[in-house]
């Protein structure tokens, strides 16, 4: 029979480290039933029938988030054989208020005391027995990031709970509350499980909702206990909660103060403090910042990335796989028609899409070393002031952070909003940064149409700043995100050296999502959108087409370039090159290339700067177009890759289609707004269109200037369940 | 009695009292916020502060912060 063992522990206490530490690659992800909130399963390294179940970051076992509904569930309906709580020891005492908790559930619990090097290296020392001793159960020392001790503490685990041995709980409340506990035990004696009785007995006198509504006690029982209650507050002149909260602290307190040795003082500064003195200063902060994504963009795009991806576009795909297995298939004769599909179709489109993979690596490599040593936490709270004011929460920036390199992770990073409010505000408007992908358009619009002037590309990252700061306003102002921005708590963890492991996994995971969809949706693509421009009707016959403007991709474009039309850029190739985007950004690049029968691979020719040759697709636009095409194509709807993650993290296709229709909605009017007023300004053209800018551009101020709607105050029940 | 976004960065003060809703009072408790604990301010940033309690770094905007009572 398998054991399972549940790892529970405060955030920031290291357990995602011992978790990857223990199972090593044998990991299953996927989500709780119901919500996104991950869930982790893996084995224990060497040991088969050891199962280790991650549980969410949680502070305490109170019914207020979704993390802490998630793991009590957890805990009392699914039985795990026994608990491994994971205490970060250089925090002890704010870890050792879930572990109280933790005891009181009837499971057999082990504790790990984690991070003990930190311990040490503060000069601090515990003493394990005597801790061990007052809570009733085993505790064992660990550092995570270093692999010591973790495997001894899952086996001790394992152990106790083959021994099914029943520990006794620690004794935390004062005679008063003990009294009235035992009350309530005496009441709903035989309602609930046995094991679980303790707990039970200490949420109801908490009177948490969500037990009293499981338990579904008769109103007699509900009556007596309520009595119990209240005369517990009278006597000790609080409420329940806070009785219960401050009993737990001065229990934990006093066992600190017996079994804990500091060397240093209460209120001193550590090393981690001082570095925040400077990090988040008032005035350095910002700059600070600056310096840091600076250097970040400047080594993942300009120099190191560069390279790197010069060398897998041209060299890797453009000559050895794509020339190699071109001339190798002619070589076996092959039909000229499927040596087209397989190295034009398959592996030019794919490719294009690898040819990022390595850049994009580097990115995430250095946002993941960001992440590990502590800083991305300290990012939020200094972008936090800045992005309130639009109604979002600082914590809303590291999606767009992680979104400049690909919108798939980014929008999957926004799991780390607890608000719901901000978190689906997050995901809307993440993917209006312009991503890794859709820079070749900014470069392609930018050579040909403007003769490489440099500020295409920081208006790129201007409109998409500006999308996002005018969507926070003007969202905030709907029924649907109406109220305050959720309040800003967070803990920050202490600095440390990055750990590898850590660092590197989390380097693969985001690249991973990137490159799966390679080999998946944009395969599939790239072979539907081959066909539908290679074949069609010629006098009358189906059949393989030499000319592209008779292929059915022309005919389908010709339908839909009439909707274009009035943003500037109604020609057929332009609207097929737009839904392309949707399969991937990039794809605009080299649907360009092929509709506009550019000679060579039109990717490689933005890259190399050759826009000379690009004269044909600059001869279909005007500069206004030009530029309205970027926008819309910056601004629309993600690629099919991150409409998924949309649709993933949403949990609701209601909406995931608010925000498909938003960003394409979003799109359109500032696309319009642009192309017609610039005509008006430029030309002193004036018609239909100019009238519909004019009204669209008025609506937008309207929506971004009007009170909001009344009735909707701040709702102080979303501001629990943020945090 | 005053709230903490009035104290003197990096001296060290004890919480009188916690004002606001009682989710919002456990949540700060949950954290360390309790009232006869020491705090101190790590760093302040347009009213955000970052304050040390328990041994860890807690992060809050203006307006949570003000419920903390020195």
């Amino acid at each position: 029979m398998s054991i399972k063992i549940a790892l529970a522990g405060n955030p920031n206490s290291g357990k995602t480290t011992m978790f990857n530490n223990l199972t090593g690659n044998r990991q299953y992800v996927g989500n709780w039933p119901g919500v996104t909130v991950e869930k982790k399963e893996g084995q224990l390294k060497g040991a088969d029938d050891v199962i280790i179940q991650d549980l969410p970051g949680i502070y305490s076992l109170s019914p207020y988030t979704l993390e802490e509904v998630v793991t009590r569930n957890y805990l009392i309906n699914e039985h795990p054989d026994v608990i491994l709580n994971i205490v970060d020891g250089s925090n002890i005492e704010r870890n050792l208020y879930l572990t109280t908790q933790l005891m009181e559930l009837g499971l057999p619990v082990v504790i790990a005391l984690n991070m003990i090097d930190v311990v040490r290296k503060n000069g601090d020392s515990i003493n394990l027995k005597k801790l061990g001793q007052a809570l009733g159960c085993e505790v064992i020392e660990t550092s995570a990031l270093r692999g010591e001790g973790s495997r001894e503490a899952a086996l001790r685990a394992a152990q106790l709970a083959k021994a099914n041995q029943k520990q006794e709980h620690p004794h935390v409340f004062s005679g008063t509350v003990e009294h009235a506990l035992a009350h309530i035990e005496e009441a709903i004696s035989g309602k609930v499980e046995k094991d679980h009785h303790r707990w039970y007995t200490i949420k109801l006198f908490e009177r948490d909702e969500k037990v009293k509504e499981q338990l579904k006690l008769d109103a007699a029982t509900l009556n007596r206990i309520e009595q119990t209650i209240a005369s517990c507050e009278e006597e000790l002149d609080d409420d329940a909660e806070s009785i219960i909260t401050n009993e737990r602290y001065t229990y934990i307190s006093k066992l600190v103060q017996s079994c804990v040795t500091k060397s240093r003082k209460k209120g001193d500064l550590s090393t981690s403090d001082k570095i925040d003195r400077v990090v988040t200063n008032r005035i350095l902060g910002l700059p600070i910042f600056a310096v840091v994504m600076f250097i970040v963009y400047y080594i993942s795009v300009t120099t190191v990335g560069d390279i790197v991806t010069g060398f897998t576009n041209d060299t890797l795909f453009g000559e050895w796989i794509q020339g190699g297995l071109g001339g190798w298939l002619e070589g076996i004769n092959t039909a000229p028609w499927l040596t087209g599909l397989i190295v034009d179709g398959i592996v030019g489109g794919v490719g294009a899409v690898l040819g990022f993979v390595p850049q994009m690596l580097i990115l995430f490599f250095l946002l993941a070393l960001l992440e590990d040593c502590g800083y991305m936490a300290r990012i939020a709270f200094v972008m936090d002031r800045l992005f309130r004011r639009f109604g979002l929460s600082g914590k809303s920036f590291i999606p767009m952070l992680i979104g400049t390199g690909c919108g798939v992770p980014g929008i999957m990073a926004s799991r780390t909003i607890e608000n719901e409010r901000d978190r689906r505000m997050t995901i809307i408007t993440t993917t209006f940064i312009p991503c890794g992908a859709k820079m070749p358009i900014v470069a392609l619009i930018a050579g040909a149409v403007f003769g490489g002037a440099w500020w295409v590309a920081p208006s790129a990252y201007f409109i998409g700043m500006a999308a996002i700061v005018i969507s926070g306003l003007i969202l905030k102002k709907t029924k649907r995100f109406a109220g305050d921005a959720a309040p800003f708590v967070m803990e920050l963890p202490a600095y440390h050296w990055p750990s590898a492991s850590n660092v590197l996994r989390s380097t693969w995971e985001r690249g991973w999502s990137f490159i799966k969809r390679a080999g998946t949706i944009i395969l599939l693509s790239s072979i539907v959108i081959w066909f539908l421009s290679n074949f069609g009707m010629t006098d009358g016959t189906f059949g393989m087409v030499e000319d592209m403007n008779t292929s059915i991709l022309a005919s389908i474009g010709n339908v839909i370039a009439p909707v274009f039309a009035p943003l500037g850029f109604g020609t057929w190739q332009s609207s097929v090159a737009t839904f392309m985007g949707l399969v991937a950004k990039e794809g605009v690049v080299s649907a360009f290339g092929v509709l506009f029968g550019v000679a060579g691979e039109a990717m490689e020719l933005v890259e190399d700067g050759a826009f000379g040759e690009l004269t044909t697709i600059a001869s279909h636009f005007t500069a206004l177009g030009g530029f309205s095409f970027l926008i819309f194509n910056l601004l629309c709807a993600p690629c099919f890759a991150a409409i998924g993650a949309i649709r993933r993290e949403m949990n609701n296709a209601g909406w995931t289609w608010f925000a498909i229709a938003y960003q394409c909605g979003f799109a359109y009017a500032i696309s319009l707004i642009v192309y017609q007023l610039g005509m008006l300004f430029t030309a002193g053209q004036l018609g239909v269109g100019t009238v519909c800018a004019l009204l669209v551009l008025a609506a937008l101020l309207y929506l971004l200037f009007r009170k909001p709607p009344k009735g909707v105050s701040s709702n102080q029940s979303a501001v629990r369940a943020t945090m | 009695m005053m709230p903490i976004t009035m104290a003197t960065i990096g001296e060290a003060n004890f919480i009188k009292k916690i004002t606001g809703k009682d989710n919002v009072r456990q949540h700060l408790a949950e954290l360390g916020f309790v009232v006869g604990e020491s705090v101190t301010i790590v760093s302040s940033l347009g009213g955000n502060l970052i304050l040390n309690v328990k041994d860890s770094r807690i992060a809050l905007d203006k307006d949570m912060a003000m419920r903390i009572m020195i």
